[in-house]
């Protein structure tokens, strides 16, 4: 039992998007140098229709942002989500970070969301199991957790 | 416009809205191009261009409707063009046959769409790239279109104190005016607390406040002026016809994205904003003048935001005016005469012909009990999935 466990392997659903493995994951955009915009995923252009310089960098978004709305999804997504069997409702929400973007993720760490969470409250990036897939892989991705 | 190039609607016709998994695409489509035909009271070799919409649901007949409906009706060599624009797909496919007629190339055009939706959520239909964010977003989030619906709804409560009875009383409208709808696919008359037991699909939005998938045909058939006359004494005027999309720095969260600005450059969604603008503008003709709207309202919230981008009322007043019971027929400004999608269910590539449909049949009195008497002006608009918006205003 113990030597299956340590046989899981852990993938990441899309590693360009967010750093891991890491103790600090951050989700990973672009922003153009001359003109500011921010995008997620990131872009190889500035999406901004007034800027002509196209001079777009990598960064990390903050490690916390607030939360700007959410939802309880109550129906189970379809493929290519693999969702809990028997299906859990879970949490998806749009976090507004410091550097001008909101983004979409699922919101962890709370039982009953729709009790718990409370618009423009602070939440922190994770890296978290989203599912099994079908080579029983743990499939990791972004999440938002609730802090304090 | 120069009177000379104004372009008239002689014919329109549809095939109920429902559910015919059994049923052949064609089937439908055709139906509806005969009804049209008869309503204009011409034949199908009248008919000298067509434009079809593009539905994502249907194979090959999906990506070729005209030519697929020409070959079931009758191959007569006419230019046909097949318009992939999701909701805005059916104002494209008028304003192209629009655009036709009044630049001289023809004098007689039909503008078609069709469509057999799965059941259930619309599903990914990417190959698994992780630069196609329709992928993206339900495999690593597993986002439903509704719940993008239910973030923005989520906020505009918390900015203006709308109720859940208020989201509930969209519905209980809506439905009121589908009752007498035969086109429509859901007549029950819904009460606020019947609308409030529905379950929760993603909250703050319930199951009967989203419109579902449903299948359906829409024609309609469109002249040149001078050519009207032939046919019917008075035509309606297609007075407006614009196609937009969204605007740099637009804070909406469109479906399929995985991020929308925190600080707004442009309106909520600014492609509707700007369609309505530009309809109105086309027409010569302000919010002030419209006598009834067909809106998208695919959710509870697009019936408020939409109203609003429309011009038909403030920001945050959408609400008043719904409480007052002024979007109801009868009242100052009636959404929906139809029932709108929240009771015809979502055909998309019919939608913006099906609600020309119901705003000719407005405008000639032939509406029957959700008839809004007087009615000379009518306004529709479609909802677009990646920032992709139609405005339709017609004239008697």
């Amino acid at each position: 039992m113990d030597n299956d466990r340590i046989n899981v392997k852990q993938v990441s659903v899309f590693p360009e998007f967010f750093t891991w493995p890491s103790d600090d994951p951050r989700l990973v955009a672009t922003r153009c140098k001359s003109c500011g915009y921010c995008a997620f995923p990131k872009s190889f252009s500035c999406g901004n229709p007034n800027c002509t310089n196209n001079n777009v960098e990598d960064i990390l978004l903050s490690k916390t942002g607030k939360l700007w709305s959410w939802s309880t999804q109550y129906y189970q997504p379809p493929p290519p989500f693999i969702a809990a069997d028997p299906y859990v409702p879970f949490a998806v929400g749009l976090v507004e970070f410091p550097e001008g973007i909101k983004i979409l993720g699922i919101i962890t760490g709370c039982t009953d969301p729709d009790k718990q969470l409370k618009i423009d409250m602070p939440v922190e990036v994770v890296a978290e199991k989203l599912f099994t897939d079908e080579q029983e892989n743990e499939v990791i991705g972004w999440k938002f957790k609730p802090i304090g | 416009m120069n009177k000379d190039k104004e372009v008239a609607i002689i014919g329109v016709g549809m095939h109920p809205y429902g559910k015919y998994p059994e049923k052949d695409p064609r089937e439908l489509g055709v139906h509806a191009v005969r009804e049209a035909l008869k309503d204009a009271g011409i034949v199908w070799k009248d008919v000298q261009a067509m434009a079809a919409s593009c539905s994502a649901n249907l194979g090959s007949f999906g990506w070729l409707p005209g030519h697929c409906i020409a070959q079931a009706i009758g191959e007569t060599g006419i230019p046909i063009v097949n318009i992939s624009n999701v909701c805005a797909s059916g104002g494209s496919a008028i304003r192209s046959i629009s655009a036709m007629i009044s630049g001289g190339l023809c004098d007689v055009g039909i503008a078609v769409g069709v469509d057999i939706a799965p059941k259930g959520f619309y599903r990914a239909l990417g190959l698994g790239n992780s630069w196609d964010y329709d992928y993206v977003r339900w495999k690593a989030v597993g986002m439903e279109n509704p719940s993008y619906w239910a973030l923005e709804c989520r906020r505009r409560m918390a900015e203006f104190g709308t109720k859940e009875e208020d989201l509930a009383l969209t519905k209980v409208v809506s439905s009121k005016h589908a009752q007498y709808n035969p086109y429509a696919r859901y007549k029950k008359v819904f009460t606020v607390e019947e609308v409030l037991a529905s379950p929760y699909v993603c909250s703050p939005l319930r199951l009967v406040e989203l419109c579902p998938t449903s299948d359906g045909a829409a024609a309609v058939i469109l002249c040149s002026i001078k050519k009207a006359h032939q046919f019917v004494n008075k035509p309606i005027i297609l007075a407006g016809c614009s196609l937009t999309s969204a605007s740099y720095g637009d804070p909406t969260i469109r479906i399929m994205q995985l991020s929308a600005p925190a600080q707004a450059q442009a309106p909520l969604i600014s492609d509707a904003v700007s369609a309505f603008k530009s309809a109105y503008e086309e027409a010569g003709i302000g919010p002030e003048d419209i006598d009834f709207a067909e809106l998208p309202d695919n959710s509870a919230w697009h019936y408020l935001v939409y109203m609003e981008a429309a011009k038909l009322c403030k920001p945050g007043e959408a609400e008043i005016l719904l409480r007052q019971g002024d979007t109801a027929i009868g009242g100052k400004i009636p959404i929906c005469p139809s029932g709108g999608p929240s009771s015809m269910g979502e055909a998309y590539p019919a939608q913006g012909i099906a609600q020309m449909c119901e705003m000719v049949w407005q405008l000639r009195g032939q509406a029957g009990q959700r008839q809004i008497e007087g009615a000379t002006v009518a306004l529709g608009q479609t909802y677009g999935m990646q920032g992709n918006s139609s405005a339709i205003i017609i004239k008697k």
